[in-house]
């Protein structure tokens, strides 16, 4: 039965996806009901596939009974397991709080939005556990698909934006699939434990390179690289308030999950740490992403567009934790992209929620909240801390492991984007406390004086995780040595 | 110098793949009709497909079926088969890619009254 997990994971929000234009034609109330529990059901599946694969080792599902190099298999590791946990989570938070009824009514439309929202879950669950690199790139267009059209959900500015995320992501995808059609000329497989056996000896071939290369650039527009970011903060900023934590939180490190697949379980860990050059070009575009997103963030008026310029600065501050290559740095990435995944949430969660309870959308507005608004202020406080990086949040704990990776490696330039990231982070949310704590004699009630149900079980959840995950570093940090390594590393 | 160019001519798909490619991107970013980047985008997706199909083209093979059942199998006279389905998957992608892009586009112009991006984001201050 255990076998079975992944594959179930995959098939709860598919199933659904497909079923729910039926329920939907006569009940349209049940959509939000439904969806909720199958995401409830979603995060006990993969809890018990975590569980399954820590006692009987990594399972290979294979697709109709065809085996491995030639047909197509699923691998549920320790590192996609925890992975699909905290996606599986942060979905279900991330569901209550577009459920919520602060948000505008979308009438019929909202079967289709439940099911690109499905959709969009199911796909992820599917890179992440895709064994083979042409079926990452189907779940990844797949996944793409449903961003854009819920970018373009909120009409008039979102819509151009939408367009453009479009046209990059297809360009990032078609380079994406023209490197694995470079691997495939080479190596004549698709599988990434076949790739990882025939790829070392010809780790100085120029197909490859050149392969990995463009697969890297494909990734990279996908993350939102700091180079190769254009689409992200308009796409972010634009889309609809609903759906934007969902979008920072998952889609992006999902795609950077895929690139730390492919580097050190295609490739392989020895050839990246002591053959090619791939780790230093990582970690110096991670620290150039870290710094200049933070500078990005530092000059925005908009406060969605801040968060997600913040976001890339995070995502470069993941990739120099897993370029160090040692085992804490790596661990360290991966734990600050858990971190990171319920940081953006959270962050994403308290801009639409501030806009829909007080009509802010500037941070020159946010006097309005004049500290009133306690739950709302506890929230942006811990999220804050956390993205700053104070001792009892999962941000501080993610950056230490990164920094002692570093001195591990002695890469002091790794040391210095961290610090100064960080100092850079503080000086942001410095400028969003400055306007929400400081005295004012402008005072205006609120649109809505309560906080609804969802938008505080959402907020509070997410708090409650970036401290949870602060407190239990240690074990979640060691845990991740022991399970989520790769080979040879 | 010469050389290039006489590897080029040797291998001339390779080399019509790269033009269709880069022919794609180059209308993608000149062109501010939305319609005419769509344009470009499909041909740069149909370009990568094309490259796909061409490493697996070979000269006097025939298709991968076997043409009997008794005698021993012979490789080297079929074509290999796989990158034609990944081929025919990409080409369901990029037909999806397009119908959603032809649609925010249909919307963009419903809402802004044209489809040259300038003029659209004039029109959106």
């Amino acid at each position: 039965m255990t076998r079975h997990l992944p594959v179930i994971l995959f098939l709860l929000p598919l199933c659904l996806a497909i079923n729910l234009p039926v329920i939907g034609l006569k009940h349209r109330e049940w959509c939000r009901p439904l969806v909720i529990t199958i995401v409830i059901g979603m995060v006990l599946v993969s809890i018990a596939n975590l569980v399954g694969v820590l006692h009987t080792g990594t399972i290979h599902y294979a697709f109709g009974g065809w085996a491995a190099p030639v047909g197509i298999e699923w691998v549920a590791d320790g590192l996609a397991s925890v992975m699909t946990v905290a996606l599986s989570l942060v979905a279900l938070v991330c569901v209550i709080f577009l459920s919520s009824v602060l948000f505008p009514y979308l009438g019929s439309r909202i079967v289709p939005f439940y099911i690109l929202v499905l959709l969009l879950i199911a796909s992820l669950i599917g890179m992440v556990f895709a064994g083979d690199l042409f079926n990452l790139f189907v779940f990844l267009e797949v996944s793409a698909l449903c961003a854009y059209a819920l970018v373009g959900l909120a009409g008039g500015k979102a819509l151009v934006a939408g367009f453009r995320y479009l046209i990059l992501g297809t360009f990032g995808a078609s380079l994406y699939l023209l490197g694995v059609g470079y691997l495939y000329a080479e190596t004549g497989t698709l599988n990434m434990a076949d790739l990882a056996l025939r790829v070392p000896p010809l780790v100085g071939s120029k197909a490859i390179a050149v392969g990995v290369l463009f697969m890297f650039i494909g990734l990279g527009i996908k993350m939102a690289l700091v180079p190769l970011h254009g689409w992200l903060p308009d796409a972010y900023t634009y889309a609809p308030d609903r759906v934007s934590p969902m979008l920072a939180s998952l889609v992006t490190k999902v795609a950077l999950y895929g690139w730390i697949r492919i580097m050190f379980w295609v490739l392989g860990a020895h050839a990246v740490v002591y053959q090619i050059p791939v780790l230093f070009l990582v970690g110096l575009l991670g620290a150039v992403a870290a710094l200049v997103g933070a500078f990005l963030a530092l000059s925005q008026e908009n406060i969605k567009r801040m968060f997600a310029y913040g976001g890339l600065s995070h995502i470069g501050l993941v990739l120099v934790g897993i370029s160090l290559g040692n085992q804490t740095g790596f661990a360290g990435g991966v734990f600050y992209l858990l971190n990171d995944a319920v940081m953006q949430a959270g962050l994403f969660f308290w801009a639409g929620a501030i806009i829909h309870l007080y009509g802010v959308r500037n941070i020159e507005d946010l006097t309005r909240l004049h500290g009133g608004a306690g739950w709302m202020s506890v929230a942006l406080v811990v999220i804050a801390l956390s993205m700053i990086g104070i001792p009892p949040t999962g941000g501080f704990f993610g950056k230490w492991y990164i920094i002692l990776g570093a001195l591990e490696a002695q890469n002091y330039l790794a040391i210095a984007a961290v610090l100064i990231a960080t100092l850079l982070t503080l000086a942001y949310f410095l400028k969003l406390f400055e306007r929400v704590f400081r005295e004012r004699s402008v005072e205006q009630p609120p649109l809505i004086r309560e906080v609804p149900l969802a938008v505080r079980v959402s907020l509070g959840a997410t708090s409650v995780a970036v401290i949870v995950l602060g407190l239990m570093s240690d074990h979640i940090v060691s845990f991740l040595l022991k399970t989520a390594i790769p080979p040879g590393l | 110098m010469f050389e290039l160019i006489q590897g080029w001519l040797e291998r001339p798909n390779y080399f019509a793949f790269v033009l269709l490619f880069l022919w794609g991107i180059y209308i993608m970013v000149t062109r501010y009709n939305l319609v005419k980047k769509l344009i470009g985008m499909y041909l740069m997706q149909t370009s990568v497909i094309f490259f796909l199909v061409t490493t697996s083209a070979k000269q006097g093979a025939t298709v991968p079926i076997l043409l009997s059942t008794t005698e021993a199998i012979q490789p080297e006279i079929y074509t290999n088969p796989l990158p034609h389905v990944l081929t025919l998957t990409a080409i369901v992608v990029g037909v999806a890619t397009l119908g959603v892009s032809l649609a925010l586009a249909d919307a963009i112009y419903k809402k802004y009254g044209s489809l040259d991006e300038e003029e659209i984001l004039k029109r959106m201050e």
